[in-house]
């Protein structure tokens, strides 16, 4: 690519003007661009109120049912008695640590059987003589 | 055998380089060392003055006599690598255009545009801050330079040093070093340079406007504007689309926010690479005898002369904007059009602050700030275009 102004102190005044009047005209054409970049917004709140009501994401599902249906176990409430035996778990578990339980509640799923399952499947697990 | 001691011991002294230490490589030490202060102590771009400023010292350390072409000798950094190695191509890094592009991928990962989303009207400032490289240009041109070096000299006052270095090797080639050591030097110290500018061109009720928190901007609008800008500015300047692509490609891997560890990867370790390798080639290239020229004093001098233009006519165009806006922005963020991001931000919130300490300019500095970037890359992408590359 070869130069196609002049190379003289007219050539520089007129690179000058030319440069400093397209910059003008190039930023102020992005800031009009910018300038409508909160229509994304609006565009992606359309969107979402467009969608129907029962879909959505995977989170917004569960945590939409978590709200509709709490964890309903037939009055499986933990009863004070509950409480303070897994108090009494986890400060075995942490040695005596120093330790503050902010929050309990009934699980989803049964965390205790399944794990009770595995140590039960384990203790049968054939295993080689040592040598 | 006694006679022949005298004999052995010059032919020793003539194996090193020290017969050829001149007052020049003294001087060149010494500028090096002052750079490695004004790091150090003062804090001023410690990044690149250290690396800068160790190269430029060791560049002056002269060869051994044998690699003297033309009575000179070449330093003993050139001469140990003259066939090859780290050195040699560090500085075929910056002459193939290869690490100005990735340190754009880094800056860009490390940028947050959302001040410039937030406020398009102050990308005119980006625009109206670069008055400097045209004044430089021009100036240039009287004193004698071809109109590509004027062209690569006046991009200086872009205070954007990978863009200059990027116009430099296409332009004027021959001129890359003085042109990126004194891009880099003033972009240092426009702490210094900027403020006696914006303050004798304000008065006291200008600098103390105070300017409303801008909008907040959305994850889609910081995701969508990289892959828009960089559509819009290589359609039009396709000179500089290996920047501003990288740039662009940088901050999008920080926006999706699904790429962690390749935008902390380009921000972190690959930009601090990038930088001691940028460092040692652009020190390497101030060897005395092509540095200490009348030539390399007129490039500094106009690189300052482009600084302070460019400092004034952000802050002349804040001021004019002002005139037809009903919610006035505070002049002092116009100087921020120089693209020297963070710094040049910075510095017109620490003269607002020092007004008015309940005047946090620095989000709104911001905008002009990284408008500057674009600014920059677009007269650059002109010059290019009009000037072509010999």
């Amino acid at each position: 690519m070869t130069a196609i102004v002049p190379d003289t102190l007219q050539g520089a005044l007129i690179v000058s003007v030319i440069d400093f009047f397209l910059s003008f005209v190039i930023i102020s054409g992005i800031g009009v661009v910018l300038a409508l970049f909160p229509l994304l917004n609006r565009v992606a709140q359309f969107r979402s109120r467009m969608q129907p009501a029962g879909a959505g994401t995977h989170a917004k599902r569960v945590a939409a049912e978590r709200k509709l249906a709490p964890l309903d176990r037939g009055g499986d409430e933990p009863t004070d008695e509950d409480i303070a035996a897994i108090a009494a778990a986890v400060l075995v578990v942490l040695d005596g640590a120093p330790h503050r339980i902010l929050h309990i509640e009934p699980s989803p799923r049964s965390g205790w059987a399944a794990a009770g399952r595995v140590a039960h499947h384990a203790s049968h697990t054939p295993s080689l003589p040592k040598p | 055998m006694l006679e022949q001691i005298p004999i052995f011991l010059q032919a020793l002294l003539d194996q090193t380089g020290a017969i050829h230490f001149s007052f020049g490589n003294l001087i060149m030490i010494i500028i090096g060392s002052i750079m490695i202060y004004l790091a150090i102590a003062k804090h001023y771009e410690p990044l690149l003055l250290v690396g800068i400023g160790f190269s430029c010292i060791v560049a002056n350390v002269p060869g051994p006599p044998d690699d003297v072409p033309g009575g000179q000798a070449i330093s003993a950094l050139l001469y140990a690598v003259k066939d090859g190695g780290l050195f040699h191509y560090a500085y075929m890094g910056v002459e193939k255009l290869i690490i100005p592009p990735l340190i754009f991928l880094g800056v860009g990962a490390m940028t947050d545009f959302g001040p410039m989303i937030a406020n398009p009207r102050l990308v005119i400032l980006g625009a109206g801050a670069h008055l400097g490289i045209f004044v430089a240009l021009i100036l240039a041109k009287v004193l004698g330079f071809t109109l590509s070096e004027a062209g690569a000299i006046g991009l200086i006052g872009g205070a954007d040093g990978p863009m200059a270095i990027f116009v430099a090797v296409k332009l004027a080639p021959h001129l890359l070093g003085p042109i990126s050591v004194a891009a880099y030097s003033y972009m240092a110290l426009m702490p210094m340079i900027q403020p006696p500018v914006m303050r004798l061109l304000t008065t006291k009720a200008e600098r103390q406007i105070p300017m409303a928190q801008s909008r907040k901007v959305s994850k889609l609008e910081k995701i969508a504007f990289p892959v828009v800008i960089a559509i819009i500015v290589n359609l039009f300047f396709p000179p500089v689309a290996p920047l501003i692509t990288m740039l662009m490609l940088g901050n999008l891997l920080k926006e999706v926010g699904v790429t962690d560890r390749l935008s902390k990867t380009a921000a972190g370790g690959l930009m601090n690479v990038i930088i001691i390798i940028l460092t040692v080639a652009i020190g390497s290239t101030m060897a005395a005898d092509k540095f200490l020229t009348f030539q390399t004093l007129e490039i500094v001098v106009l690189g300052l002369i482009a600084f302070l233009f460019g400092t004034g006519s952000g802050v002349v165009t804040a001021k004019i904007m002002n005139l037809f806006l009903k919610v006035k922005i505070n002049p002092l963020i116009g100087s921020a059009g120089i693209a020297s991001v963070p710094i040049a931000a910075r510095v017109s919130h620490i003269v607002a602050y020092q007004e008015n300490p309940n005047n946090l300019l620095i989000y709104h500095a911001m905008g002009p700030n990284l408008a500057g970037v674009f600014g920059t890359a677009i007269s650059g992408g002109i010059l290019l275009a009009l000037l072509g590359a010999n």
